[in-house]
């Protein structure tokens, strides 16, 4: 393995270090569960009027003082930055930066938590993958394990792991600062501002709205399927019953959506939801973006300069 | 089949996202206003369909359908397919902001490759349908994975064992969702067969 420094540890290392890993995870679901449970509401008949996207749009923050436009153009800008840098180190000052605007933004904290539980999987992959196997190079350390001297653990890769998910952190922490922070429509409306298409801000709406109806009714038919004996096995069979389900799913939610829409179109509807949506400038606005793109710039110069990006 | 944040390198993740809004805006301009309904309604079942779960073996794999999309809107495809990646990533945050673009790419892609494919070889009779069907919804898994493992590739050498691992383990998905969609396109040929034309969604002929 070319010029790598070699460094053997017992195996009972890299048990102990999984055991941590694992462990914390657990932990950090535990916790969750334990701050959803406060958030929990009574059962009650579910309120279609309620998007969840945008729970906290009432608070008076300064990113919900913030024009939505320059929020979204500041914020994806600087989520852009981040993820060009390339040293674990940028990434763990770019989640400090993220936490920071939750906190900023006064978000309930467990919300974003979730986020960030629901990339671990996939980013637990990484974790276990990329040490194993990056391409080691002269300059490199691996880690050897008695028993598994065939599997030599890459510290490199190890580091590319770290720098991806703690990017991915820093991205998924900006993302209810974000959106959490103006009512959906609003948010819609500032992206038709800045150019996307009305039909698509429309699709977005639409589409939102009736994912929750589906979901519903997907997980009705799911219950009738199963008071009626169905199991799902690994057979032909249970594919077929699953296609005929996407099928029916298909079938329902296009009547529904056919008979809402003519309902819509018969009250007037023309392709946009009137809605009163002042949008005035201030100098906060530039500067807020600003400071948010000149943060991002910092970063990636000093991950780029000072740390040599790794 | 969602690639993250921080994974793909700037220039990538960049492109990607450049490529895939000038495929989108094409694919907005195919679409008629009159059906956006229908559009809005393949974009939440293309996320609903990624929390159904099927069985295999011991373990479980959810369904990705871009084939199906594609089958079902031809060119508004894409639109749908970027619209349900972004929702999967503003609620639940599956996939990413910053990687947006590249997972449009790697589904929507193929899933106007599928369209185009069932809207030419469809035929008439319900056999040739759920022939054709099942090879589209197959083949766009398929074609999604090997997208899915270049992209990752695109890291350089030290990313290889993950792309190769991303499109192994694509691989059982793929028969799933051929099978899947099968049975789903000769369910819908038999109860509402004017939702496999395409022709006011701007045909693929």
């Amino acid at each position: 393995m070319g010029g790598a420094e070699l460094i053997h540890l017992p195996l009972p290392v890299l048990l102990g270090a999984l055991l941590v890993l694992a462990g914390c995870w657990l932990l950090a679901l535990k916790m969750l569960k334990l701050a959803l449970a406060g958030e929990q509401e009574p059962q009650q008949e579910r309120d279609w009027s309620v998007p969840v996207i945008d729970a906290a749009a009432g608070g008076s923050s300064i990113f919900h003082r913030w024009d939505v436009r320059f929020k979204l153009v500041a914020l994806l800008g600087f989520a852009f930055l981040v993820v060009a840098t390339r040293s674990p180190w940028s990434a763990l000052v770019a989640i400090c930066l993220s936490f920071s605007a939750v906190l900023l933004a006064g978000l309930p904290l467990a919300r974003s938590m979730r986020r960030l539980l629901a990339m671990s999987g996939f980013l637990a992959m990484f974790l276990l993958i990329m040490p194993l196997t990056a391409v080691p190079r002269p300059a490199d350390t691996l880690l050897v394990f008695s028993g598994l001297e065939y599997l030599p653990f890459n510290l490199r890769g190890l580091q590319l792991a770290l720098a991806i998910i703690g990017k991915a952190c820093a991205v998924a922490l900006l993302m209810e600062p974000l959106l959490a922070t103006a009512s959906l429509p609003r948010t819609i409306e500032g992206l038709t501002r800045l150019g996307v298409p009305e039909k698509v801000g429309q699709m977005i709406l639409l589409a939102h709205r009736y994912l929750f109806v589906f979901l519903e009714e997907a997980r009705r038919m799911a219950t009738g399927m199963q008071v009626r004996g169905f199991r799902r096995r690994t057979s032909i069979a249970t594919l077929q019953v699953m296609g005929n389900y996407l099928g029916m799913l298909f079938v329902r939610s296009f009547e529904r959506t056919h008979r809402v829409y003519d309902a819509m179109q018969s009250r007037g509807y023309q392709g946009r939801f009137p809605a009163p949506a002042y949008f005035a400038v201030s100098v906060s606005d530039w500067l807020l973006a600003a400071s948010w793109l000149l943060l991002g710039l910092a970063l990636l110069l000093f991950d780029r300069l000072w740390l040599g990006g790794v | 089949m969602h690639i993250s944040d921080g994974v793909l390198p700037i220039s990538v993740a960049l492109g990607s996202g450049v490529a895939s809004l000038a495929v989108a805006a094409w694919s907005v301009r195919q679409t008629d206003a009159d059906d956006l309904p229908k559009v809005a309604v393949v974009t939440a079942s293309f996320f609903v369909s990624s929390l159904i779960h099927v069985p295999l073996g011991p373990t479980s794999v959810h369904l990705l359908i871009p084939g199906l999309v594609g089958v079902l809107l031809g060119r508004s495809a894409f639109l749908a397919i970027l619209l349900g990646l972004l929702l999967q990533s503003l609620l639940f945050q599956f996939g990413g902001l910053t990687a947006l673009g590249a997972n449009a790419l790697l589904m929507g892609v193929p899933a106007l490759a599928c369209g185009l494919l069932f809207s030419k070889l469809r035929g008439t009779t319900q056999r040739q349908h759920v022939i054709v069907g099942g090879l589209a919804g197959g083949g766009g898994t398929l074609a999604s994975a090997v997208l899915l493992a270049l992209l990752l590739a695109s890291g350089g050498e030290d990313f290889f064992g993950v792309a190769k691992l991303a499109l192994l383990s694509h691989l059982p998905v793929f028969v799933v969702e051929g099978l899947v969609s099968a049975f789903t396109v000769s369910f819908l040929f038999r109860v509402k067969p004017e939702l496999l034309r395409q022709q006011r969604l701007g045909a693929l002929s």
